[in-house]
């Protein structure tokens, strides 16, 4: 087969999660405005003082523009058009257990290759289910009880650890921070919440998957995790969609605290619909992710994002304490007509912080994809270290591939380094390949997994193998 | 009126003025015109983002700075570079133009003024209030002997505003070498516009020297754009003062331009510097290449911006940029922006920042070999900066060079 014929075939392969499961939902109006808020909240039986939380992020909402500096572009968002809650009927009255579970929805999760069952489950991952709005089931939840992990969906932490979310709920992304961070305070709806307990190694990985299913709805899922004192966890989180013609908002936060010592790792492999060859449809991923790492703590960001129409992103550490640590690794693909405009900041705070920032953008078909990231050391961060790695690869002469990073410093200890190159697959390379008889497709796939093994090799195995995949679906062969 | 809007409303004053009846009035109305549709430059705005503008006063948009006095001493502070003198003093030509073999000089006029001014603020506003211009234009297939020196001298006592405007038209074939000097003292705001055109097969090296003194302030804008395998050579020296803002813009509009630009920028005591720079690959197969060192003291503050853009059919286009900073204490900031925006996958394109500080075991070597603590650290910001100096081609101005840099540190 020609060269040409591959990249055809493999440029118009579908979408693989895009079907739709039928299940009566119940799904509110489109719109928004303090009723909608109010509904929200009662119907998940909430607090006073949460609702009050959700209505003063509302007021702060009301009165930001969405931003523009981002280097995407899309016809405005109307935000009455979308519905604001949506949940599968049969969720109306809670089941106790999984096995409660409409079987439809444990069908979608397997479908996608998400065992909910946990005797299916794959060594020891802990998962937590997202559909639409709600939560419908988080696996091996006894199991971590028993090492002390609370690790279940946000709505329940609200009734079961209210003390907990009232503390750290909003403490690292509050709710002004950010147009979609103060969308999504007000009408979040679900996610994921965990705490590990002081000097505790949480026994397994814990998983997220959110899954966006009815029409003309948005997701706003919060996530918060709170790693105590010498405490570690890995955390993964995944996401898809249907196929359809218009384009749904996913305007999530997640929010990460690593107290004293402690070690959080948070893996994405995001791959919502992101629309079809002509840029019609897919989803609309704006996304606020930050953590603190407060004294000799460490996080670190994995992700891989192949999906979404337009992504909008950029996870970020506070280095609040000394010796602490941030990382990033990321690999970001776009296609077709994807949008991604995302990178990371690290903002240097506390003495002989460090901070490591790879990332590789990839951009094939009429796609635009930008790394945009900050380092700022601020006066007091002594001995402060950061290093930045940015390549980007093109695939075909009409896409863009982008740098915009912003490195501030103001502290004379510290040392950084910025690189980044672009380039396209290297015909050396190519021939190299084909000359000891390996066809385009499979050493195209070679080289860009060589270009991403950095990032590929800080995910967990289940991750790596799902990115790799991932990446032979959306990229093998379309090099001419 | 908030103050951004009133230091607009002093600049269209300034530019209201400068409306008196001769060959460039058509130009400047239509800047003007142009001017009144642009916000005044604020924080917000990203390409100012790093740059605040408070440091201007409502007299150094408003006020035309006032003609020299004949008996000010320029001669003495002008060192000698080069063959061919030209001095500006406050906007506005001293003597008389000299004409050197293959190169004609003369006032900017109506039909030779470039009015593609950069889509700037401070770019409308030269061209609004301008009223005296160079323009140096050389014949084709000439090597114009010696170097050409135009010093653009600004000095007032009081809060007042130069405007400055040269041009510089290559023509095919041609070479030349010319030096664009900025010195001068006081509270005057240069608004410097320079505009290079290389035509086809053209070379051209250029130094931009900025060494005003620490009370003045200079916006600056440097437009070049290249033809069919032109070649520029451009170093730029710069001094932070109460403000300086250079916005350089190169555009390879022909296949096989080559740019080399380099660049050493200094921000000291209180002093603010910000270098714009964005280089446009449109045609196919150009190359570019820079190399740009920043040193920050004491409350110094150094701003760098150097964007990349490949536009789609500029396929195998090359292009590299360096940016090392150098951090001396611990009140001093440097901010970096390098960007890549690229349209085309068959390109060559990297970019590098680091931002440091003086190695401790360097510093140590030296002291232990008896060289006190100011000569060693001296020693070692020239050698961070060295690398720019020795690519330098000319002889005087490269020694002028070492001297200003000892100077500056």
């Amino acid at each position: 087969m020609s060269t040409e014929a591959e990249i055809d075939k493999l440029v118009r392969r579908e979408y693989a999660a895009g079907f739709t499961t039928s299940v009566e939902s119940e799904t509110l109006p489109p719109g928004l405005d303090e009723s909608v808020i109010r509904h929200i909240s009662s119907r998940k039986g909430e607090p006073e003082w949460l609702l009050q939380w959700r209505l003063d992020a509302y007021q702060k909402w009301l009165k930001m523009t969405p931003p523009e500096w981002a280097h995407i572009h899309h016809p405005p968002i109307d935000f009455n058009e979308v519905s604001y809650f949506s949940a599968p009927k049969s969720m109306a009255d809670r089941p106790q257990s999984l096995d409660e579970v409409d079987p439809e929805l444990l069908r979608t999760y397997e479908k996608l290759g998400i065992p909910l069952h946990e005797q299916a489950a794959l060594a020891g991952v802990a998962v937590d289910a997202v559909f639409d709005s709600v939560s419908i089931g988080t696996t091996f939840r006894g199991k971590l009880k028993e090492a002390g992990v609370i690790f279940c969906s946000i709505s329940e932490a609200v009734h079961e650890y209210p003390e907990l979310i009232k503390e750290y709920l909003g403490s690292v992304v509050p709710q002004g921070d950010n147009f979609y961070a103060a969308l999504n305070s007000a009408v979040f709806s679900d996610g994921s919440f965990v705490y590990i307990p002081k000097g505790v190694k949480c026994p397994m990985e814990l998983s997220t998957y959110f899954r966006i299913n009815e029409a003309k709805t948005g997701q706003f899922e919060r996530t918060l995790i709170v790693a105590d004192e010498g405490s570690q966890v890995s955390y993964l989180e995944g996401c898809t969609a249907p196929m359809r013609d218009e384009n749904q908002l996913h305007a999530a936060v997640v929010e990460l605290v690593a107290r004293k010592d402690a070690k959080i790792k948070y893996s994405t492999v995001q791959n919502w619909y992101p629309g079809d060859e002509e840029g019609r449809g897919g989803i609309y991923n704006f996304v606020t992710k930050r953590g603190v790492a407060h004294e000799n703590a460490h996080i670190s960001w994995t992700q891989v994002e192949t999906g979404s129409a337009i992504t909008w992103k950029y996870p970020s550490v506070v280095l609040r304490g000394d010796n602490s640590v941030g990382e990033f690794y990321s690999v970001a693909l776009t296609r077709g007509r994807q949008q991604a405009d995302t990178g990371t900041k690290m903002i240097h705070m506390g003495k002989n912080t460090k901070s490591t920032i790879i990332s590789k953008g990839i951009s094939a078909g009429r796609s635009e994809n930008t790394y945009r990231g900050l380092v700022r050391i601020s006066p007091r961060a002594e001995g402060a270290r950061n290093f930045t790695q940015c390549d980007s690869l093109l695939i075909g002469d009409q896409c863009g591939a982008h740098t915009f990073p912003y490195i501030e410093s103001r502290n004379p200890s510290a040392t950084l380094e910025h690189e980044a190159t672009t380039s396209k697959v290297s015909d050396d390379q190519l021939f190299l390949c084909r000359q000891r008889g390996i066809d385009t497709e499979k050493a195209v796939s070679m080289i860009v997994n060589g270009f991403c093994k950095e990032v590929f090799r800080e995910l967990p195995m289940e991750f790596a193998v799902e990115a790799g995949k991932l990446l032979e679906v959306s990229l093998e062969g379309s090099v001419g | 009126m908030t103050p951004a809007e009133q230091l607009k409303q002093n600049s269209v004053t300034l530019a209201s003025n400068a409306q008196h009846q001769d060959g460039l009035a058509a130009h400047r109305g239509e800047a003007l015109d142009k001017l009144r549709l642009l916000p005044f430059p604020e924080k917000k705005q990203e390409a100012w983002k790093y740059t605040g503008l408070n440091a201007l006063t409502a007299g150094q948009l408003e006020r035309v700075a006032p003609a020299l006095s004949a008996d000010a001493d320029i001669a003495s502070s002008i060192p000698s570079l080069g063959d061919c003198l030209i001095v500006v003093g406050n906007g506005v030509l001293t003597g008389q133009l000299p004409a050197p073999n293959g190169l004609s000089i003369t006032p900017l006029s109506a039909d030779s003024i470039n009015d593609a001014s950069p889509d700037t603020f401070f770019g409308w506003l030269n061209t609004a209030s301008l009223s005296h211009g160079l323009l140096l234009k050389t014949e084709p297939n000439v090597k114009v002997a010696g170097i050409v020196h135009l010093v653009f001298f600004n000095q007032a006592q009081t809060p007042c505003h130069a405007t400055n405007r040269l041009q510089i038209e290559l023509a095919e074939g041609s070479e030349l070498t010319v030096i664009e000097h900025y010195i001068g003292s006081g509270p005057i705001l240069t608004n410097a516009l320079t505009h290079i055109q290389a035509g086809a097969n053209s070379r051209l090296t250029h130094y931009r020297l900025q060494s005003e003194s620490a009370d003045s302030l200079h916006i600056g804008n440097l437009q070049i754009d290249q033809q069919r395998d032109s070649r520029v050579d451009s170093s730029q020296l710069m001094r932070g003062n109460v403000l300086r803002r250079n916005d350089v813009h190169v555009r390879m509009l022909e296949s096989g331009a080559d740019l080399a630009m380099r660049g050493v920028f200094i921000a000291r005591d209180k002093s603010h510097i910000d270098n714009h720079i964005n280089v446009e690959h449109v045609a196919p197969h150009c190359h570019s290449d820079q190399v740009y060192k920043g040193i920050a003291g004491e409350n110094g503050r150094a701003v760098f911006n150097g964007r990349i853009h490949i536009h789609q059919y500029a396929k195998g286009s090359d292009a590299g940029l360096s940016n090392n900073n150098m951090l001396l204490s611990n009140e001093a900031e440097i901010d970096s922006k390098p960007e890549l925006e690229i349209y085309n996958d068959d390109v060559k394109c990297a970019h590098g920042t680091t931002i440091g500080q003086m190695d401790a075991g360097q510093l140590f070597y030296l002291r232990s070999r008896g060289i006190d603590a100011a000569s060693a650290k001296r020693m070692l910001g020239t050698g961070f900066v060295n690398e720019t100096l020795h690519a330098m081609q000319d002889e005087a101005v490269r020694e002028w060079a070492t001297q200003w840099l000892g100077e500056a540190l």
